[in-house]
């Protein structure tokens, strides 16, 4: 039996966040072994616990699937940081933390009492790490988001899609998550700092920010060119396959490889294809007989085939294609986590192996179900406690 | 002066192309000393071709002048506070000196096919000869076992192979991918955290470890509601367009300029009103039918016309502000020179101008993140060939003068790529 990964012990995550970016980020700590106690607002929770998919498309919120994978490794209290009686205790979980992690608008936390400069003198060493949209200051600071327009902003949504369409979003929610990582990145700087010997800060992640960073070539473009990139065929051109869609990628070396492989070795000494440059003036014939070759093709038997020729090929992944990749089998990547109420499922582990220590991953949390052995911890009575929920604090 | 975090920790760093020099770039903007590692026999992918062909790359102006590996925007863009290093890894002595190296680095980060490093004689187990409590991070496509472990991969096909190029694309259409590699830069930031927590345990256990991250694998971490669909309801998701899986109406529509776009959520009925208001339509905020999220989910492509005529011929921008003020979420579909105009980008000082002796002067991006007390910079351009590799051998290295000048004589430290023949992949 190999140990358990925990790099993280001993750290000590407060989440105050909802939604997607700032539980990602907690959801990472606590995987690395943090103890991370999540907050959800009572009675609705966490919003992303009114979001599909529901398990067997029965709204409820304890089997939302994408609360469930963003949540897993926490324990979770309920607390009502709108009320006085609420941020009591939350001041108390302030002083327990080593990172806070939040996600409210823009100086709402300060209105509660509970911003950076209310908590640095309660826990000097503490690390605020706010996920917001634009961050937590500028002219859009109170600006609405979403991960649509985060895009849009960022610049990556021009630079994607057709040309001659309307620019096109990346799908799923990729800005929250990307802001998720930086966040938990973001916080690792920061402990390292404290650590060391230096001081708790406040860290200010922003969404559009983070698409910002990701987008690149819109930006270097025009820096470096002065001209605006736009939406271009895909980098790795997709053809339909057989059984779904393969993308082609191959250097110049390769060019023989590949017309060998889709049966036109002739086309090697065929000048309209000669170069990168020439094949680029011919796109659309080559690609024509790229596509009928393909179009009888098994997408996997190609992917194999051309990476065992050292061309970077892919092929359309779509859920199950994952669940069933051998790579991902053999790696065990997908981790069956069981829940109380939505039972056990496969779910994306850790991507990354830490040397010979294994992950070991739980299920989310049932909303509130810590509430007495946390707030028990922090020195609350059980009297107190129930004072406390027939106020509506907790 | 400012704190710098990460002072004191020092990153020998292998990587190439894009996830991890991305990944060490951020490290060195926190204060992390990097030493890049590259060779003339076989540059950085990012530095692009010894000799480009015409119209290839992305050098300032469009021209790559003499050494257009120093001028490469794609490699400028993530190689900043790092010092260059030509070492032939190839050859016995470079082995040797990388491993000199090794001993004085906290940390040591390549992304090389996997195996190829323990082909050099430098893998895990023969670094930890040098330093026992060496962290080694390998940053590859499919991780370091497994039946794909060799296969190889760029942003456009990672997208591809990890799901979420399966739910990207127009409605009633074929899957695609992004307009950037998406995958390099998810990647780079999540494995800055991970450096960290390793650097972390070893503060406290004494013990190194060895980090085998798959960048394939980091990018399903981000299509987390995909999956789950599917192990609890057997869903397989297609592409929806631009359109939100559960707000209406969603959608990118025209305005008035060159190719110019607007993208509005909305996520509420208050907000539909507020819309209908703003666009001078309130008898779309009294119909009953669209009143509710299922009325204008059912009445979706009529909405998206609607809305499309209103934006046809207006400004982007003014549209986008009026909307905000109404509360509605709302942007412009941002393209190149505009990022560099963003009032909130440039509010925030996004963009660092950066000196390059051979590049010249460009604003780049920054970082997803601001710290209060530590917040880092540019505080070095992204570094010449093989600028450094006599001082990092000598003072990191602790070698003598003698000793780098068998290096040249060899032609272990050459940083002249013209004179190797390319090599092949």
């Amino acid at each position: 039996m190999t140990d358990r990964a925990v790099p993280l012990e001993g750290v000590k995550v407060l989440e105050l966040a909802e939604g997607v970016a700032g539980p990602f980020a907690g959801k990472m700590m606590g995987a690395m072994g943090a103890d991370v106690i999540k907050v959800e607002p009572p009675g609705r929770g966490d919003a992303a616990r009114a979001f599909p998919p529901f398990l067997d498309d029965a709204p409820h919120p304890e089997t939302s699937g994408l609360f469930l994978y963003l949540n897993t490794n926490k324990r979770g209290v309920t607390l009502d940081l709108a009320h006085p009686s609420g941020r009591e205790l939350a001041r108390r979980l302030v002083g327990w933390a080593d990172v806070i992690v939040e996600s409210s608008a823009p100086g709402r936390l300060a209105e509660w009492g509970l911003g950076y400069e209310a908590i640095a003198p309660l826990n000097p060493g503490a690390i605020l790490v706010s996920v917001t949209p634009f961050g937590q200051d500028g002219p859009y600071r109170d600006y609405q988001s979403s991960d649509l327009v985060a895009l849009a902003l960022g610049g990556l949504l021009y630079i994607t899609g057709d040309p001659d369409r309307e620019p096109l979003k990346l799908g799923g929610q990729p800005s929250e998550y990307f802001a998720g990582l930086a966040a938990f990145s973001a916080a690792m700087v920061a402990l390292h700092h404290r650590d060391a010997g230096g001081e708790g800060q406040h860290v200010d992640v922003s969404v559009l920010e983070g698409i910002a960073t990701a987008q690149m070539y819109a930006g270097l473009n025009y820096a470096y060119l002065h001209e605006n990139r736009r939406r271009q065929n895909a980098f790795a051109p997709m053809f339909r396959a057989k059984d779904g869609h393969v993308g082609v990628m191959y250097r110049q070396p390769n060019w023989p490889t590949f017309c060998e492989m889709i049966g036109h070795p002739e086309l090697v000494r065929d000048e309209r294809f000669r170069d990168v440059a020439a094949r680029r003036d011919h796109a659309g014939e080559l690609n024509a007989i790229v596509a009928e070759w393909m179009a009888s093709q098994p997408k996997e038997e190609l992917y194999h085939r051309a990476q065992a020729a050292r061309m970077p090929f892919g092929y359309i992944c779509d859920a199950r294609d994952l669940i069933e990749s051998p790579q991902y089998g053999a790696r065990g990547y997908f981790q069956e986590i069981d829940h109380p109420l939505a039972g056990r499922h496969l779910y994306p582990g850790m991507p990354i192996h830490w040397g010979h220590e294994r992950w070991e991953l739980h299920g989310a949390p049932l909303l509130g179900a810590h509430n007495a052995e946390v707030y028990g911890g922090l020195g609350v009575s059980g009297e107190e406690l129930a004072v406390l929920r027939a106020c509506g604090a907790i | 002066m400012t704190p710098r975090a990460l002072a004191g920790l020092r990153v020998l760093d292998g990587t190439q192309v894009w996830a991890g020099p991305t990944c060490t770039k951020l490290l060195g903007d926190m204060g992390a000393e990097v030493i890049k590692v590259e060779s003339a026999r076989r540059l950085d992918v990012a530095r692009g071709e010894v000799n480009p062909r015409s119209g290839a790359g992305i050098y300032p102006d469009g021209d790559p002048q003499e050494r257009p590996w120093n001028r490469a925007g794609l490699y400028n863009d993530r190689n900043r506070n790092k010092r260059n290093i030509c070492l032939d890894l190839t050859h016995p002595r470079g082995v040797d000196a990388f491993k000199r190296l090794a001993a004085k680095s906290d940390v040591v980060t390549e992304s090389f096919r996997s195996g190829v490093m323990e082909r050099f004689g430098l893998g895990y187990d023969d670094l930890r000869q040098v330093r026992d409590d060496i962290i080694m991070v390998s940053l590859s496509s499919q991780g370091a076992t497994g039946p794909e472990r060799a296969y190889g991969s760029f942003g456009a096909t990672l997208e591809q192979t990890a799901g979420i190029a399966s739910m990207t694309g127009y409605r009633g259409g074929d899957p695609t991918t992004s307009g950037t590699f998406f995958p390099d830069p998810v990647v780079a930031v999540f494995s800055v955290g991970c450096i960290l927590a390793a650097v972390r345990q070893r503060d406290r256990t004494g013990r190194g470890t060895y980090l085998d991250l798959s960048q394939r694998e980091v990018t399903t971490s981000i299509v987390g509601e995909m999956v789950m669909d599917y192990t609890m309801n057997g869903r397989r998701w297609e592409p929806i367009g631009n359109r939100h899986r559960v707000f209406a109406p969603q959608g990118v529509y025209p305005c008035a300029g060159d190719d110019m776009w607007i993208a509005i959520t909305v996520r509420s009925d208050a907000e539909w009103a507020a819309l209908a208001r703003v666009m001078g339509r309130p008898e779309l905020a009294e119909d009953p039918r669209l009143a509710g999220v299922l009325g204008r989910r059912a009445e979706h492509d009529r909405l998206d016309a609607t809305i499309a005529e209103w934006t046809c011929q207006r400004d982007a921008y003014a549209t986008m502000r009026e909307l905000q003020a109404a509360g509605v979420a709302a942007g412009v579909a941002t393209q190149g020179h505009q990022l560099f105009e963003d009032p909130q980008l440039v509010a925030r000082g996004f963009w660092e101008e950066v000196d390059h002796p051979e590049a010249g002067r460009h604003p780049y991006l920054s970082r997803p993140f601001k710290l209060s007390k530590t917040p880092g910079g540019t505080y070095s351009y992204a570094p010449l060939l093989g600028e450094h590799t006599e001082v990092v051998l000598r003072e990191v290295a602790g070698m003598s003068d003698e000793e780098i000048r068998e290096l040249t004589e060899l032609g272990v430290t050459s940083n002249d790529p013209t004179a190797f023949a390319p090599v092949e992949d």
